[in-house]
């Protein structure tokens, strides 16, 4: 699924695609291809690219490239997929109930939610918002639990 | 005096009747204005009229540009393959002839030499006396004989050029050949299937007319037959030699036909190639991201002006909107090669507030710089301490003592 989509690889291709997209928002996957989760998630960003290509252009990120570690860290990459929004070189958080608020983790039940998360944050940012609150009912986000520091 | 009565008589019967025919012949005569596309009934003040003008203008300049294509192989001339002559044409809107390239080596040769040509000039002075367009631009609508002279001078040379260069010139032939032989090869296999394929003596409409197509099946004596067939069997139906010999007649014609659609679409698959007369045009196309021909230079700033208008639209109270104005600048830059691209260092990083952070996004920006150097320093260290190691351990000379040894 992820030839559909452009994948990056590198960190200068991260930092070029967070810095060139403007006034749109940056919906950037990490993970891997292989992944049965992954791939379930592909297939709605792939779906829904062209739909939302006029406010939100969509990327994905290979997790097992040696370059990208460092945002694998700065960004607390711990479980794959995680998806996390960009605007304008902001990080656009989303109180989706979990413990995580700085990116969502899992696949979309369906096309329809990730739409709807995308032009709820996208909403937000125009309107100056730095986190903005799910639109999702609690039973379609998926669950998962955080470990602090490996504790 | 019998005379100036006659003059009083006709006069008021003659002045009428001109008028009238004045009117009539204004309001009769129509006339074709191949500008405007318009017949029309006003004589010369037609030209005057503001959409004669618009329309004028419009048509001189479409013109225009198509000469331009034609200066610019005047200036450079080119040399043409012929199969690719004849899409290397044009149309002269002022002789009304469509002046075709065959038999010429160089890209629009007759072209420009009609450009040249007394029947040109004559036939644009008469349109624009005609249609107005003033008579100081005819320059600009036709090739003067010292610029014919130029070209034609470096025709010649390119011409010794190539008979040297010649050796280029059969790499492109066979190409060409296979190219035919195998589509000639399909069009024989079409033949073949036409009398093998089709056992139910339905044919495929190959040419959409109402060609009659002579169907024939040996086999089927009594099968389908083609209406002048069946008008041929119903006079003589007992007849089997005639039959038969329309039937060859039929085959003929069918094989004749079928040359002839050979032939056609022999001509009709030539269509590829262009790329020879794309490779001239300039430096940027839709994917490398230039801007339309159509901004031209001067247009230039419309495309700034669609940005602008976009920019205030958007809330400029949104996320990141003072940045996202400065990159947007910077890009353009960029774009216009005022800048080098990509002057931006290999450890940016972008805002983000991370999972166990509690300050601004700056900070947690900052504090990952520092783990980050952090554990480089450390890596630094464990690197250097096998260094320090070497370095010779000096007993602690307190600093009384080491004054007192100085002195």
């Amino acid at each position: 699924m992820s030839y559909l989509l452009r994948t990056l690889t590198k960190k200068e291709e991260v930092d070029s695609m967070i810095r060139d997209t403007i006034d749109k928002l940056l919906v950037l996957r990490f993970g891997r291809s292989s992944d049965s989760v992954c791939l379930q998630l592909d297939d709605i960003l792939s779906k829904s690219e062209r739909e939302l290509s006029k406010f939100a252009s969509i990327a994905l990120v290979d997790v097992d490239s040696e370059e990208i570690q460092v945002y694998i860290k700065y960004f607390d990459i711990t479980l794959i997929p995680s998806t996390v929004f960009f605007f304008n070189a902001h990080h656009m958080k989303m109180d989706s109930g979990s413990a995580d608020h700085t990116k969502w983790v899992g696949a979309f039940h369906r096309k329809q939610d990730f739409i709807d998360v995308v032009e709820e944050i996208f909403r937000g940012a125009m309107k100056g918002k730095l986190i903005v609150k799910c639109p999702l009912p609690p039973e379609r986000i998926p669950k998962f639990q955080l470990l602090y520091k490996d504790v | 005096m019998k005379e100036p009565s006659e003059t009083k008589h006709s006069n008021p019967d003659n002045v009428p009747t001109e008028r009238n025919s004045k009117t009539k012949e204004k309001n009769n005569e129509f006339e074709f204005c191949k500008v405007c596309k318009l017949n029309h009934n006003q004589g010369r003040r037609h030209n005057y009229l503001p959409n004669h003008v618009k329309s004028l203008s419009s048509f001189l300049s479409r013109f225009q540009s198509k000469l331009s294509d034609v200066r610019l192989f005047l200036k450079n001339p080119s040399s043409i393959r012929p199969e690719l002559a004849f899409r290397n044409r044009f149309w002269c809107v002022f002789c009304d002839i469509d002046v075709t390239e065959h038999g010429s080596s160089f890209a629009c040769e007759n072209g420009i030499s009609h450009l040249a040509s007394a029947d040109h000039l004559k036939n644009l002075k008469s349109f624009m006396w005609k249609h107005g367009g003033g008579m100081n631009r005819v320059n600009a609508f036709r090739i003067s004989e010292a610029d014919l002279a130029k070209y034609e001078k470096k025709c010649i040379s390119m011409k010794n050029k190539g008979a040297s260069e010649q050796s280029r010139v059969p790499l492109t032939g066979p190409s060409n050949d296979i190219h035919n032989e195998l589509k000639f090869d399909y069009v024989d296999n079409f033949d073949r299937s036409h009398n093998s394929k089709f056992p139910n003596g339905v044919l495929p409409l190959q040419n959409h007319t109402n060609e009659n197509y002579q169907v024939f099946h040996s086999d089927l004596p009594g099968g389908y037959h083609d209406k002048s067939f069946l008008l041929a069997s119903d006079a003589k139906p007992s007849n089997n030699s005639t039959a038969k010999s329309f039937l060859n007649e039929g085959y003929l014609n069918n094989r004749q036909r079928e040359a002839d659609t050979e032939a056609s679409s022999a001509g009709f698959q030539k269509l590829t190639r262009i790329s020879s007369i794309v490779q001239e045009v300039g430096p940027g196309n839709v994917h490398s991201g230039a801007p339309p021909p159509w901004f031209g230079v001067t247009n230039g700033s419309q495309l700034d002006c669609v940005v602008k208008r976009r920019k205030s639209k958007l809330n400029p109270k949104r996320v990141g909107a003072e940045w996202a104005e400065r990159r947007k600048m910077e890009m353009e830059m960029e774009r216009k090669g005022e800048l080098p691209a990509k002057q931006f260092d290999a450890s940016w990083l972008p805002n983000f507030g991370r999972v166990w952070q509690s300050g601004s996004r700056k900070d947690s920006r900052k504090e990952f710089k520092v783990v980050e150097t952090d554990k480089s320093f450390k890596d630094d260290e464990v690197n250097q301490s096998h260094d320090s190691s070497l370095l010779q351990l000096q007993p602690y000379i307190s600093k009384r003592k080491r004054q007192e040894a100085n002195e």
